[in-house]
């Protein structure tokens, strides 16, 4: 079992108050319901299963797992190889402006030196060199992801509150499977199958009006 | 190209490799739809292609469909190495079977990875692991929501944002098209069946080779 304090540590970093922004991110959620795709609770549930899954909640993991693992040189290597693999342009804007501002003020609390990373890598990146555990660290980013993206779902779609809570604690063994297996796996095994995620993703580009930059 | 061999299964090797020179222009593609048959025993048919992109060169690599048939064991791995100069466009269609002649795919193994770097730097990756009971995962509603067809497609041209408005014009609601850079457009579409994907990617194809699409496409 880890330490109180490492939980407690990852707690802050993820949490909905760590002035990263996530509020404004919905991954793709906005276009998917303006397609008709998601309408209620059931099938935002099986969408946000196989983000998780099967999407970018599984590479993320990935790729938090290799910068957890690497050297701080190796950083821009793994960073390089999340941009090329981003599934569109608002996919990489808020994998980038998240890490960005996640380094700073984790740089700036912990006394880290983060360069500008995207999420997954910076997350990973900083773990690593406060000797967190990455299996925990995924995780907790999955849980985080997914809460994330149920609010963002509960402004666009008629999902309640105890619903959306359910729908988090289905994930949640989830998200600790996924982490478990996703954050040994060499980086050569990123790769996705969310294929309609991906595309809901670029659909939200066009948008307008909007509610979420993503 | 041409696989004599009629398919890929099991154990079979495949390597692919191509160099546009300084200034040329290279267009390839299948003469008919490749097929990963049911594969007996441990390994896995592997295809390797690499494709390299002098300066000033465009290279088109449009094959034809990947059919995945029942029971197919397929590992797939491009690299492509672009000059800064180079324009690529890269468009790799996949059936997962073909249920209007019978032929359904239940389970199965089918790894792709795809590397494009432009002046070593890479710029493009993409990955794909389907193993077990794949039509199960195609079902689930953002995997592809029952479609059997699937095609990524990678622009690398200075010009490939001014292709950004027109190809988003030509897609269904199943598709999307972005542009991670001024210079880097990517699309992915998902269809039905093979019919439905062609019908979506025969315009944009034509469009962005300039009508030269090879006639083996149109049989």
């Amino acid at each position: 079992m880890p330490c109180d304090a490492d939980v407690l540590t990852l707690a802050q970093w993820l949490s909905p108050a760590y002035p990263v922004g996530a509020f404004a991110y919905s991954h793709g959620l906005e276009s998917a319901v303006a397609d008709g795709r998601l309408r209620g609770a059931h099938e935002l549930e099986a969408w946000l299963h196989d983000v998780i899954g099967h999407g970018t909640g599984r590479s993320d993991c990935m790729l938090l797992g290799a910068a957890h693992r690497a050297a701080p040189a190796q950083w821009p290597e793994i960073d390089e190889a999340a941009r090329a693999f981003a599934a569109g342009r608002e996919r990489l804007l808020e994998a980038e402006a998240q890490g960005r501002a996640f380094a700073a003020t984790t740089n700036a609390i912990w006394d880290l030196a983060l360069p500008p990373l995207v999420l997954p890598v910076a997350v990973g990146a900083a773990a690593g060199l406060r000797g967190l555990p990455a299996p925990l660290t995924g995780a907790m980013y999955l849980q985080a992801m997914a809460s994330n993206l149920l609010q963002a779902a509960q402004r666009l779609a008629p999902i309640g509150q105890t619903a959306g809570q359910r729908i988090l604690a289905h994930l949640t063994p989830l998200c600790r499977d996924v982490s478990g297996e996703a954050v040994d796996a060499p980086l050569d095994s990123l790769s996705s199958a969310a294929f309609l995620s991906d595309i809901a993703a670029m659909r939200h580009e066009p948008m307008e009006p909007r509610i979420f930059r993503t | 190209m041409v696989n004599t061999a009629g398919g890929i299964t099991g154990g079979d090797r495949l390597s692919v490799s191509a160099t546009t020179g300084p200034g040329a222009t290279l267009c390839l593609t299948t003469q008919a739809a490749e097929r990963a048959y049911r594969a007996e025993g441990p390994v896995p048919g592997r295809v390797e292609t690499r494709l390299d992109v002098a300066t000033g060169a465009t290279l088109f690599w449009l094959p034809q469909e990947l059919i995945l048939y029942d029971g197919c064991a397929l590992e797939r791995r491009l690299t492509a190495a672009l000059d800064p100069a180079a324009r690529l466009l890269f468009a790799e269609p996949v059936l997962f079977g073909r249920a209007a002649m019978g032929e359904t795919l239940r389970t199965g193994l089918f790894r792709d990875r795809v590397s494009i770097t432009r002046g070593g730097r890479q710029i493009y990756r993409d990955g794909l692991d389907l193993s077990g009971a794949i039509t199960d995962r195609l079902a689930r509603p953002s995997v592809a929501d029952g479609a059997a067809a699937m095609c990524s497609l990678v622009y690398a041209a200075p010009e490939a944002q001014a292709e950004l408005a027109p190809l988003r014009a030509l897609l269904p609601m199943s598709g999307g098209a972005s542009l991670l850079a001024p210079d880097l457009l990517i699309m992915r579409v998902v269809a039905a069946d093979g019919h439905a994907l062609r019908q979506t990617l025969l315009p944009v194809l034509d469009r962005l080779t300039g009508d030269s699409l090879p006639r083996s496409w149109r049989l």
